[in-house]
């Protein structure tokens, strides 16, 4: 039973080639999401701020939009249920990035965030890689690890922001994808640097630990209604979850596709196989097996060809991601994952398909009458 | 059904094409356990259809047909019947291409309850009666029209069936691979003490036999 697909190599191949086609897409697919659901679960890290306040109408981090005044950082302090918050001041850096190098973090420079260093860990930066910078130092700054990279630039290398020099203090890997392709450095010194004195571009919000994150942000909201939008990191980590479930949604589609296409390809090259091999069937009836014992060996060998194809598929799917990732995307923060949903997915997939298709072809095998079998040349 | 007669037939017709084609139009006969029976005639007279009835690969219309004690005018599936009674030597060998010698032989046992070790000794053992043993591990293609047919008589034996029915097993061989195949299996059917219905057009085969029916039209026309 497991040579028996094989029998005719060509059609075998080519039948297996479809399937490992829909398979790999659909591994490839399942790796991309795998890789997004864990670089946003870990934006929600122990320790770091749960809510985000910009200033109503302008983008997720403030980056684009109108920038908030920095009293509010101590405002929104004492709002029932707050820990602690933290003003930001992003900007993007006119760093040129001579060094190559594609991808994420180096397209037209890097995000530059100002932020009082004592409040690192509300973005998520409990360590850094040499020393964290000074407050009120003019030029030092640490970098994330993608800007490292991409950029070349160790801890005492220096960057070139605004048209003045900062030093690299340390690197940093926060595990979240936007921070870890900019950099911090001291809120007041990029305010003066920027012209932006007094203003931060968005404010984190950490919520005492038995208070709602959703309650706190709606009353943040509810109070500055005109003013100030609040989304906590849960909202946003929805958000990029329903774009995700987008993709999940495209991958089962193509793997309902894979199953029709594949299992057209299937129920052909089983027809032929069995059709092929009408007086063998013939003999194996004469010789007393039973219609269900052939029926389970024709699916059988429908199933070994489309698990056959479901390897060929994952291996397949697994290079052509390690090939795209190497290729166009260089950000270490961002990486393709395997998931063992993923896997089972591609298996199951298969296994369905060795069914479907094996089903017709294999219930006209076990119905063949013996004497026509026999006779058939 | 006596107690030593293998096969009983009575008035057994069978049609083909819609009725009509009259393939068997009343055949009667009785067939002794242990018997060796030709069965001549030519070619379209139903000596095939009749063998065919014998080893349930098909159904007649009318008529009775008894088979070592069982009515396949009533069974329902006749697969184990055909595993456990009939051992079936076809004028092509018909051996599964991509299996090997010995498990062209085992085929038959994978419907019954042997154990594969058990399968495997049987299966060298009836391979060593015909003279092929060391050839068990061959693939069947590698092997001359003669070698084939000798394992396709192996295969027939290897369930200890009480019919060997043989549909002109040596009509695609030379006479003197013939002959080998012919004594091969005149002593297996004395040793084995297997009842041997044997289709044939070649008088001197039919020869060999305790009896001859002569076939024609669907009917059995004398027994000699």
């Amino acid at each position: 039973m497991i040579k028996n697909p094989f029998r005719n190599r060509t059609r075998a191949t080519l039948a297996i080639i479809g399937i490992a086609i829909g398979i790999a897409t659909i591994v490839a697919l399942g790796m991309v999401t795998g890789g997004l659901q864990s670089s946003t679960q870990s934006t929600l890290k122990a320790g770091s701020a749960e809510i985000t306040v910009t200033k109503i109408g302008s983008g997720n981090f403030g980056s684009s939009g109108g920038v908030l005044d920095e009293s509010l950082v101590t405002d929104l302090k004492n709002t029932n249920g707050v820990k602690d918050t933290a003003g930001i001041l992003r900007v993007n850096s006119n760093v040129s990035t001579s060094s190559g190098g594609s991808g994420f973090g180096s397209m037209g420079g890097f995000l530059v965030n100002g932020i009082d260093s004592s409040k690192l860990a509300l973005v998520g930066i409990d360590s850094v890689n040499g020393t964290i910078f000074t407050n009120g130092s003019s030029n030092e700054i640490i970098i994330g690890k993608t800007v490292a990279q991409n950029l070349n630039k160790t801890v005492g290398s220096t960057i070139d922001i605004y048209g003045t020099e900062f030093e690299v203090t340390g690197i940093f890997e926060s595990g979240n994808f936007i921070y870890d392709t900019g950099a911090f450095t001291s809120l007041s010194t990029l305010q003066n640097l920027t012209n932006n004195t007094g203003k931060v571009s968005y404010i984190q919000v950490k919520v005492n630990d038995n208070a709602n994150a959703s309650q706190v942000s709606k009353t943040i909201q509810d109070e500055r209604p005109n003013d100030l939008s609040a989304t906590t990191a849960v909202d946003q980590a929805n958000r990029i979850n329903q774009s995700l479930g987008m993709i999940d949604t495209a991958s089962w589609a193509i793997s309902l596709l894979a199953i029709v296409i594949g299992g057209v390809g299937v129920i052909n090259t089983m027809i032929m196989s069995v059709f092929e091999r009408t007086r063998e069937i013939g003999v194996l009836k004469a010789v007393g097996w039973k219609d269900r014992r052939i029926l389970g060996m024709i699916l059988g060998e429908s199933i070994i060809l489309t698990l056959v194809a479901a390897v060929v598929g994952i291996i397949l799917g697994i290079v052509a991601v390690e090939i795209i990732f190497k290729l166009f995307i260089t950000s270490q923060s961002f990486e393709a994952v395997l998931t063992m949903d993923t896997l089972l997915k591609a298996f199951g997939v298969a296994l369905l398909v060795g069914i479907v298709g094996g089903l017709y072809p294999a219930y006209r095998a076990s119905r063949l009458a013996p004497t026509e079998a026999l006779r058939y040349e | 059904m006596t107690e030593e007669n293998v096969i009983e037939i009575h008035n057994l017709q069978k049609t083909y094409d819609k009725g009509k084609i009259k393939a068997l139009n009343g055949i009667d006969l009785e067939i002794k356990k242990g018997e060796f029976i030709s069965i001549m005639g030519p070619s379209g007279s139903g000596k095939s259809t009749l063998l065919n009835m014998i080893g349930a690969l098909d159904r007649a219309e009318e008529g009775t047909i008894k088979v070592a004690g069982i009515d396949l005018m009533k069974t329902r599936d006749l697969s184990e019947f055909r595993s456990q009674e009939i051992g079936f030597v076809f004028q092509m060998h018909n051996l599964v291409p991509n299996l090997s010698v010995l498990e062209n032989v085992e085929i038959p046992m994978y419907e019954t309850r042997v154990k594969s070790e058990e399968m495997r000794r049987r299966a060298l053992e009836l391979l060593e009666a015909v003279g092929l043993k060391d050839k068990a591990d061959k693939n069947p293609t590698k092997l001359s029209g003669g070698e084939r047919q000798r394992v396709a008589i192996a295969r027939a034996l290897v369930n200890h069936p009480s019919i060997i029915l043989a549909d002109e097993p040596t009509g695609a061989l030379d006479s003197k691979t013939g002959d080998v195949i012919l004594n091969l299996l005149k002593s297996l059917h004395s040793k084995e003490q297997v009842t041997l219905v044997m289709v044939t057009h070649e008088p001197y085969v039919a020869e060999m036999a305790d009896r001859i029916l002569h076939v024609l039209d669907g009917k059995i026309n004398n027994s000699s």
